[in-house]
C-alpha cells in the first residue's frame, strides 16, 4: 500500500548537499509491523515524517494505494493524512491543558466526528486500557507509561490505517516499554500497520520486518520470524 | 467544535493569568473610554434632531456690513417673524424667543420670598406649535397667547411648588410684575440648543404688541413649507429687506440681510454666532473621535503583542494539533475564539464599570448616562458590533501567525522567537508613540491657559467683583454706590455696560474732525471711575471728570462728548497719545474731544488680539457695578456689601462674581479640553505600559537562563536591567522622536485659534518624554529585578 521510490531528502547549504536519505526505496504492505533501526542521525525520524506527509520537501516518488502524492491537492493529502495515519512521539506530546478524555478527542474533532459518537470510542479506547479512571486526570498526573498509553489511544482513535510511532518507548522504563510493545503487538494482531522507528534492537523482535538505515541509505531489509 | 474551542480557550485564558489580566484591562479601559467618548459625541451629533419635521425649521442669522467688514449675528429683530409670515408663502409658521439673560437676570418674588433667575426667555404663542416640546399641563396653543402669562418647567415648578400640578394657576412676580403660570413643560432635552426655566408670553414684553426692526436682539425661527427652494426664499427676504430697511440702510451706509440657518446646525454650526447655550466646536468632536479610536487600538495592540510573544510557547501545541489533523482555519478559530472571549468579558466589565460610574460621568459629560442611551437596540447593535470587530482586529494577526507555524519546526525545541518581532516592535513604537503624543499635546493646551490665565491683561482682576443689575434698578445704583464707598469695603466702585473681560458694543468712528480715518470700533460705557477701578494706565490727558457731561447730557444739550480711546484707536487714526488730546472725532452720533489715551488692555478672550476701543461718560448704559474690594480676606466686605445691596434693593439678592473667575471660565472649552487630552493620555500611558510589563515579562521569562548565566559571572543589577531594557528603549526612543514631530504640528495648528500665544519651549516635550520614559523604566527595571533576584543555582538547574 505504500511505496517509495528513490526518495533524496537534502539540505542544501552554500557548497554542497547534504543528503539526509539517499536513494531510498521501499514498499511496505497493508498488516506489516516494521521496525526502522538505526543510529542517531540516520534519517529515521525523517523518513517517518515523510511517510506521515508531515514532510512534503523530499525528491522522488511516494504512492499510497497507487496514487502518487505529490500530485495531490492540499485538501485531498490533508484529508489522506486524517483517514490514514496516527502518530505516536517518544516524548508522548499531549496537549498539557487537556484532561487524557479531551486529549483522546482532538483527532476525532478534527475529523468531525458526531458527539455521541466520540464518547463510545473514547470510552471503549479508556477501558482498553485500563484508564477510565483517570479520564479527568491532566497529563502531568501521569506517569511516563501512563502518558505514552494515552498518546496510543490518542493515535488510534481515528482509525488510522497506519500507526507511525518514532522512538515510542525512548523516554520509558524497560518494564514500561515492555508494556507498550506489547501493546503495539496486540494492535498488530488486529490488523494495524505500524511503523517504529527504534535503536533498540529488543523493540524489532516485536515486529515482522526490520529495515536497518545507516547515513540515509538502507543497509538491509529482513524478515523476522517468530517462535 | 465551537463548544471544544470555547472550553480550551477559557482554560488557556485562565491557565496563563498575567497575560489575561494585561489583557482584560487593558481592553476594559480602552472599552470604556471608546464607548463613553461615543456617547458623548452621539449626543452633540443628536442636537435639535427632536423635533417634528427639524429638517424643515431653521433660525433666521442676520449680517451687518459696512465698507470695512461685515458681522453675522444669530439675533434679529421683533418685526421679522411677523412680516415674514405675512409677507412670504413659504413660510408655513415661525416663532420669536428673547433670551433675557443676555441683558440682565430677574428677581422672582414668590410670596415674599425673593430668587435670582437667569435662564428667563420671552416666546410667541407659536412657540410650542414650531418646537413640540412635551407639555404637562396648560394647553400648548393658548399657555403663551396673552400678556403675563407663564411656563415653567417641571423641575422648576418642583423647587417652587413642590410638583409640576401643584404649579398651574399660582402667580410668580417677576421684578415688579405678576405672571399667571398657564403652563408646565417637561424640562429642556439636554440635546436641545434650548434651555430656560421660566418663559413668558412675548406679549408682556413692549415690542410683543408693536414689533420694530430694531432692536435685533431676537431668535427668530421659522418653519418652512415641504420642499421649499433655500436659494428663492432668501431672495425673498432680501426682496422684503430692502422694502423695509432699505431707506435706512442708506441714510447710515451699512447693508443688512437674513439668511436661514438650519435649526440641526445650531449646536454644532458657526461658532461666532450667539447661542442660549455654549455650543461645541466640531473640530474637537473630530478630535474625540480620533482618540477613541487610538485608544481602542492601543488596547488592541495590547493583546497582539502579547499573543504573538506568547506563540512560542504554544508552538508546541500547535504543532501537534496540525499531527493530529487540525485544518489551519481550525486553529485559527480556536485562537479566535480565544480573543472573542477575552473581548466578550472585556465588554462586560466596561458596561458594568460604566454603569457603577453612570452618575460620576454624567456630571462629567453635562448628559445622562445610563440603561437609557446603553441599552437601547441600537446602542446593543453598536457594541456587540464594537465587539466583534476588536475582537477580529486583537485575534486575527496573532492567530494567523500561530495557525501557520510548520508541525515539524514546532515539535522541535529549536524554536526562535514566533514570527512577527517586527510588527510588535512596530506596534510598541505606536502605542509609546500614541501616549508621548497626547501627553505633549496636553501640555501644550496646558502651558496656553497658563498664558492665558497669567498674561498680564493690561488692567487688575484681583479682588475685583462683578454685579449685574436691571434696568430697573438703574434708579438705586448710585444710592448703592455711594453707600459701599462709604462702607468702607470698597476700594472703588464704578458702572459700566460690561464686564472687562468681554465688552461687545460695536461702534464705528466716521471722518470728520480732525481725524479722516473710518473704522470700526468697540465702545464701553462707564462712569468716571472705571480708570481707577481697573487701574487703567493713562499714556496722555486725564480721566473723566465729574464735571464732564454724559452722552445723554451731551446729546441733550449738543455738547461735545468727552472721550477716552485707547493707544490702538489713536495709532489707528495716525497720531501720538500726547498730541490726540484735545482732538476732534465724529463718533457717528456726535462730535466727540478726546480726553485721555489709556494704554491697550484686553478686552476680548485671547482669541483675539486688542482692537481699537473708545470709552464713554455713560453711565446710563452701565448693567454691571465693578467693584474693588480691599486685599486680604474678601468674605467679610463682600457680607458687607451684600448688607447695603439686600437693603437698598428692597431684597434683592446679591449674586456677584469674581472678575478673575469669569475670565476663567471664557476658556472652559479649552479647559474641557487640557482635561480631557490629560484624562485619556493617562489612559494611554496606563494601557501602554501595562502592555510594556507583559512583553517584559515574557522575554524576561526567555532570557532567564541567560541572565543567570551572567549573574554567575558576576553581572550587576544594572547589567542586567541593561540588557533586558536597552532593546526597549531603543524603540521608545523612536516613539518620542515621532511624537516631537506630532507635537510641533498640533501646537502650531491648535494654537493658531488664538491671537495671543503661549511661546512653547522645549518644556512640554523634555516633561511628557521624561514621564512616559520614566514610567516604563519602571515598568521594565521591576520586571528585570525580579529576574535578577532569582537564584542562578535553582534557574540552570532546571534546564
Amino acid at each position: 500500500m505504500i511505496e517509495l521510490k528513490e526518495i533524496d531528502k537534502f539540505i542544501e547549504s552554500r557548497f554542497q548537499r547534504i543528503f539526509i536519505l539517499k536513494g531510498v526505496n521501499l514498499t511496505i504492505n497493508e498488516g506489516e509491523f516494521v521496525t526502522l533501526m538505526g543510529p542517531s542521525g540516520a534519517g529515521k525520524s525523517t523518513l517517518l515524517n515523510i511517510l506521515g506527509l508531515l514532510d512534503d520537501d523530499y525528491k522522488g516518488e511516494y504512492l499510497i494505494d497507487g496514487r502518487p502524492i505529490h500530485r495531490m491537492k492540499e485538501r485531498e493529502r490533508s484529508a489522506l493524512h486524517k483517514s490514514e495515519f496516527g502518530y505516536i512521539f517518544q516524548a508522548y506530546h499531549l496537549i498539557d491543558e487537556l484532561t487524557v478524555f479531551e486529549n483522546i478527542e482532538t483527532p476525532l474533532l478534527y475529523r468531525k466526528v458526531p458527539s455521541a459518537e466520540r464518547k463510545s470510542i473514547i470510552a471503549n479506547l479508556l477501558d482498553r486500557f485500563n484508564m477510565v479512571a483517570k479520564k479527568d486526570l491532566f497529563p502531568a498526573q501521569l506517569s511516563g507509561g501512563q502518558q505514552q498509553l494515552v498518546g496510543i489511544a490518542r493515535a488510534i482513535a481515528g482509525k488510522p490505517k497506519v500507526l507511525l510511532a518514532d522512538e515510542p518507548t525512548g523516554n520509558l522504563h524497560s518494564a514500561q516499554a515492555q508494556e507498550i510493545m506489547e501493546v503495539f503487538q496486540e494492535l498488530h494482531k488486529e490488523g494495524a500497520t505500524i511503523i517504529q522507528a527504534t535503536h533498540a534492537r529488543s523493540n524489532a523482535d516485536y515486529g515482522t520486518r526490520l529495515i536497518n538505515l545507516v547515513d540515509g541509505k538502507v543497509t538491509s531489509d529482513e524478515s523476522i520470524q517468530h517462535a | 467544535m465551537w463548544k471544544n474551542y470555547l472550553k480550551i480557550s477559557f482554560r488557556n485564558l485562565k491557565k496563563r493569568k498575567l497575560y489575561t489580566a494585561i489583557n482584560l484591562l487593558g481592553l476594559t479601559v480602552a472599552l470604556v473610554s471608546f464607548i463613553l467618548i461615543s456617547l458623548y459625541i452621539h449626543h452633540e451629533w443628536s442636537y435639535d434632531r427632536m423635533y417634528t419635521d427639524a429638517d424643515r425649521i431653521y433660525r433666521f442669522t442676520q449680517v451687518f456690513s459696512d465698507s470695512e467688514e461685515s458681522q453675522l449675528v444669530s439675533s434679529t429683530p421683533s418685526s421679522l417673524v411677523p412680516t415674514v409670515l405675512d409677507e412670504v408663502d413659504e413660510a408655513e409658521m415661525g416663532t420669536l424667543l428673547f433670551d433675557l439673560s443676555i441683558f440682565q437676570s430677574v428677581v422672582i418674588d414668590n410670596a415674599g420670598e425673593k430668587q435670582e433667575e437667569k435662564k428667563f426667555a420671552y416666546a410667541d404663542e407659536n412657540f410650542f406649535n414650531v418646537f413640540d416640546f412635551n407639555v404637562l399641563v396648560g394647553n400648548p396653543q393658548t399657555m403663551l397667547s396673552e400678556p403675563r402669562q407663564m411656563v415653567i418647567t417641571e423641575s422648576t415648578a418642583e423647587r417652587y411648588f413642590g410638583s409640576a400640578f401643584s404649579a398651574e394657576g399660582k402667580t410668580l412676580k417677576v421684578e415688579t410684575t405678576d405672571y399667571l403660570i398657564t403652563g408646565v413643560m417637561e424640562d429642556f432635552p439636554s440635546n436641545s440648543h434650548i434651555d430656560f426655566d421660566f418663559i413668558v408670553s412675548f406679549k408682556s414684553h413692549r415690542h410683543g404688541s408693536d414689533p420694530q426692526w430694531s432692536p435685533s436682539n431676537y431668535y427668530s425661527y421659522v418653519k418652512l413649507r415641504e420642499g421649499t427652494d433655500l436659494e428663492a426664499f432668501e431672495s425673498k427676504l432680501a426682496v422684503m429687506t430692502e422694502k423695509y430697511l432699505g431707506n435706512e440702510m442708506r441714510q447710515y451706509s451699512f447693508e443688512t440681510g437674513f439668511f436661514l440657518q438650519p435649526v440641526t446646525d445650531i449646536h454644532l454650526g458657526d461658532q461666532s454666532l450667539n447661542n442660549i447655550k455654549p455650543t461645541t466646536d466640531k473640530k474637537y468632536l473630530y478630535i474625540f473621535a480620533v482618540v477613541a479610536l487610538l485608544l481602542i487600538a492601543i488596547g488592541v495592540i495590547n493583546y497582539v503583542n502579547l499573543a504573538t510573544a506568547e506563540a512560542t510557547e504554544r508552538n508546541k501545541e500547535v504543532g501537534l494539533r496540525k499531527v493530529l489533523g487540525a485544518m489551519r482555519a481550525q486553529l485559527f478559530g480556536q485562537f479566535v475564539s480565544e480573543s472573542m472571549i477575552l473581548t466578550f468579558a472585556a465588554m462586560l466589565l466596561s458596561l458594568l464599570f460604566i454603569y457603577i460610574l453612570a452618575p460620576q460621568f454624567s456630571d462629567m459629560a453635562g448628559f445622562e448616562i445610563g440603561a437609557g442611551n446603553l441599552l437601547s437596540p441600537i446602542s446593543i447593535l453598536g457594541l456587540f458590533g464594537l465587539m466583534i470587530v476588536v475582537g477580529l482586529l486583537a485575534g486575527i494577526y496573532p492567530s494567523l501567525i500561530l495557525s501557520g507555524m510548520e508541525p515539524i519546526k514546532a515539535l522541535g525545541n529549536n524554536i526562535k522567537l514566533g514570527g512577527g518581532a517586527w510588527v510588535r516592535k512596530g506596534l510598541v513604537v505606536f502605542q509609546f508613540f500614541i501616549s508621548i503624543g497626547l501627553l505633549i499635546s496636553t501640555f501644550v493646551v496646558q502651558s496656553q491657559l497658563n498664558y492665558m490665565q497669567d498674561v498680564n491683561l493690561g488692567y487688575k482682576q484681583d479682588h475685583l467683583i462683578a454685579v449685574t443689575y436691571p434696568y430697573q434698578f438703574r434708579s438705586k445704583i448710585e444710592g448703592v454706590v455711594d453707600e459701599m464707598k462709604r462702607s468702607g469695603s470698597a476700594i472703588s466702585v464704578s458702572r459700566a455696560a460690561d464686564k472687562p473681560i468681554f465688552i461687545q458694543a460695536g461702534y464705528s468712528i466716521m471722518s470728520g474732525g480732525d481725524n479722516t480715518e473710518a473704522f470700526s470700533i468697540t465702545g464701553y460705557s462707564v462712569d468716571t471711575e472705571l480708570v481707577e477701578t481697573l487701574e487703567l494706565e493713562l499714556l496722555a490727558g486725564e480721566n473723566f471728570s465729574e464735571a464732564d457731561p454724559t452722552r445723554q447730557e451731551a446729546r441733550e444739550t449738543e455738547a461735545i462728548h468727552p472721550v477716552l480711546f485707547n493707544e490702538f484707536a489713536i495709532k489707528r487714526m495716525g497720531w501720538d497719545p500726547e498730541e490726540a488730546i484735545g482732538k476732534n472725532v465724529n463718533l457717528g452720533f456726535g462730535m466727540g474731544r478726546i480726553k485721555g489715551v489709556v494704554k491697550d488692555f484686553y478686552f476680548n478672550s485671547l482669541h483675539h488680539s486688542v482692537g481699537p476701543l473708545v470709552i464713554y461718560n455713560d453711565p446710563d448704559q452701565a448693567n454691571v457695578l465693578l467693584v474693588k474690594l480691599p486685599a486680604g480676606n474678601p468674605a467679610p466686605h463682600l457680607a458687607t456689601l451684600n448688607d447695603i445691596w439686600y437693603e437698598i434693593g428692597d431684597g434683592r439678592p446679591f449674586n456677584y462674581e469674581f472678575v478673575d473667575t469669569a475670565y476663567g471660565q471664557m476658556y472652559t472649552s479649552e479647559q474641557t479640553i487640557s482635561q480631557i487630552f490629560g484624562l485619556f493620555s493617562g489612559i494611554a500611558i496606563f494601557i501602554a505600559c501595562m502592555g510594556l510589563f507583559g512583553l517584559v515579562s515574557y522575554v524576561a521569562l526567555r532570557r532567564t537562563r541567560e541572565i543567570s548565566i551572567r549573574k554567575v559571572l558576576g553581572a550587576t543589577q544594572a547589567n542586567v536591567i541593561q540588557v533586558l531594557a536597552s532593546d526597549f528603549f531603543k524603540l521608545l526612543a523612536i516613539s518620542a522622536i515621532l511624537a516631537i514631530g506630532f507635537g510641533l504640528w498640533f501646537s502650531s495648528a491648535w494654537l493658531q485659534d488664538f491671537a495671543n500665544k503661549a511661546s512653547i519651549g522645549i518644556g512640554p516635550y523634555v516633561i511628557a518624554i521624561s514621564i512616559v520614559l520614566a514610567l516604563a523604566a519602571v515598568t521594565i527595571g521591576y520586571r528585570a529585578w525580579k529576574v535578577f533576584k532569582l537564584n542562578p543555582a535553582k534557574t540552570l538547574k532546571s534546564e
